[in-house]
């Protein structure tokens, strides 16, 4: 009789059924190729360092315990690691708004986030310039639909409706922005 | 749907925000049309790209040890054995062979009477198996359950058989199996069984060769098979020779 195992290795089919296996390497594995990405998320969205940290070890956890649905099929395990820390840090963003809205409603000021260190503003101010320079081959209506849309976790119609614009426009603007970005990303390769 | 309404759709569906019945019809289309499939990866790019260009920042490197040293406790938490600590203090949780060999004794001996008992035209069947005997059997092996299915032979088809799908833990370290059994009098060549969830999906087995009538297939995955619940067994030219509809135990 044959016997089939899904664990070729390198795949990240593999890499993921590891990691539910509990293979310690499979963690480090995956942490040294999307932790930055997840951090530098964290660092853009909730805007600093130790809810960045915060947005890493979450997003880690939720991958393991999700770690069986990841279908390969269905996406690039990139895509699919980066959507869920940003679905983690919107989550985080709504609860801040939350807790504020109800600290205020009994009349407690909310405590401010700890004043960055000198280094972690100036980390946070490259990693803002970088961005705008990214972005900057956006049009304006392109990167607005785009940052409502990913950093913002608004759907179409939310986007369309704070906009002001046909929901077929903003679906038209965030995939013109996703190709343009994936453009210029393969020119900078190719230089 | 046709593609141009598919590909409006694809950059709500690769951000998540594409819900319900649109969604799953997004799928369903990507399965089976490659250029569509083609626009997605490039997409998926521009996503990789924006999140390269925009939020790519090396985190502390002390983060690393926090994060894999909470992991290790979720998964010292997460009820099951104990995990083998690691000189670094991380944990380790190996699949165990002897899990697996014990596995494919226990089913050897649960269904392979059965297929002895089929082959000599007792009609035996594992629906008639103790539910006890795999309750015994789960509590030995661990895992979610046993589910079964009888062969239902396709019209101008004499196929019949069993269908044994036994889940492991996907999260963990117990493989899932599914084992067919089939017979078709006088046949000499081979067939595939493919397991069908109700979304679609599909997985096949590895090929069942007959000889003399009699064939089997085994599949042993770390893949979640909770989700398929039907089977099929088609000839090599496509032709369906069987169905069953997979159950409970």
């Amino acid at each position: 009789m044959d016997h089939v195992r899904t664990d070729e290795p390198s795949s990240d089919l593999a890499l993921m059924a590891d990691f539910a296996a509990r293979r310690e390497r499979a963690a480090g594995v995956l942490y040294d190729r999307f932790a930055s990405r997840i951090y530098g998320l964290g660092v853009v969205m909730l805007g600093n360092h130790p809810a960045a940290q915060d947005l890493v070890q979450d997003t880690f956890v939720k991958l393991w315990r999700t770690a069986d649905r990841y279908d390969p099929q269905r996406g690039r395990l990139e895509t699919w690691v980066l959507l869920t820390a940003r679905s983690l840090a919107i989550d985080a963003l709504r609860r801040r708004v939350l807790e504020s809205r109800s600290l205020q409603s009994v009349g407690v000021q909310p405590e401010d986030d700890p004043e960055p260190l000198p280094d972690e503003q100036a980390a946070v101010a490259d990693l803002s310039a970088r961005a705008r320079r990214a972005m900057g081959v956006l049009s304006p209506e392109q990167r607005s639909a785009l940052e409502l849309a990913y950093f913002g976790g608004r759907t179409t119609a939310e986007v369309a409706a704070l906009e002001g614009i046909p929901q077929g426009t903003v679906k038209s603007r965030i995939r013109a922005a996703l190709l343009r970005l994936r453009a210029e990303m393969a020119k900078e390769s190719g230089r | 749907m046709t593609c141009d309404q598919i590909r409006e759709l694809l950059p709500e569906h690769l951000l998540g925000s594409l819900e319900g019945s649109e969604d799953l019809e997004v799928r369903r289309h990507l399965r089976g049309c490659v250029a569509c499939r083609d626009e997605r990866m490039k997409l998926e790019e521009g996503v990789s790209a924006l999140s390269r260009a925009v939020h790519d920042q090396d985190p502390p490197p002390e983060l690393r040890g926090r994060v894999l040293g909470t992991l290790g406790e979720e998964w010292e938490e997460s009820g099951r054995p104990a995990a083998t600590p690691l000189p670094s203090g991380g944990f380790r949780r190996e699949r165990s062979p002897w899990r697996a060999f014990a596995a494919a004794a226990a089913l050897i001996l649960v269904v392979g009477s059965i297929a002895f008992g089929f082959a000599q035209g007792h009609r035996a069947s594992l629906a008639t198996t103790d539910a006890q005997s795999y309750r015994n059997l789960l509590t030995v092996l661990g895992g979610k359950e046993f589910r079964i299915g009888k062969l239902r032979p396709a019209e101008g088809s004499t196929m019949q058989g069993q269908a044994l799908i036994y889940d492991g833990d996907p999260s963990g370290d117990w493989s899932s199996w599914a084992i067919v059994f089939a017979k078709v009098p006088g046949y000499t060549g081979s067939a595939t069984a493919t397991l069908l969830s109700s979304e679609g999906e599909s997985q096949a087995l590895p090929p069942i060769e007959f000889r003399g009538g009699d064939g089997e297939t085994l599949l042993v995955t770390y893949a979640d098979l909770t989700r398929f619940d039907r089977l099929t067994v088609t000839s090599p030219t496509g032709q369906v020779l069987a169905t069953a509809a997979i159950d409970h135990a």
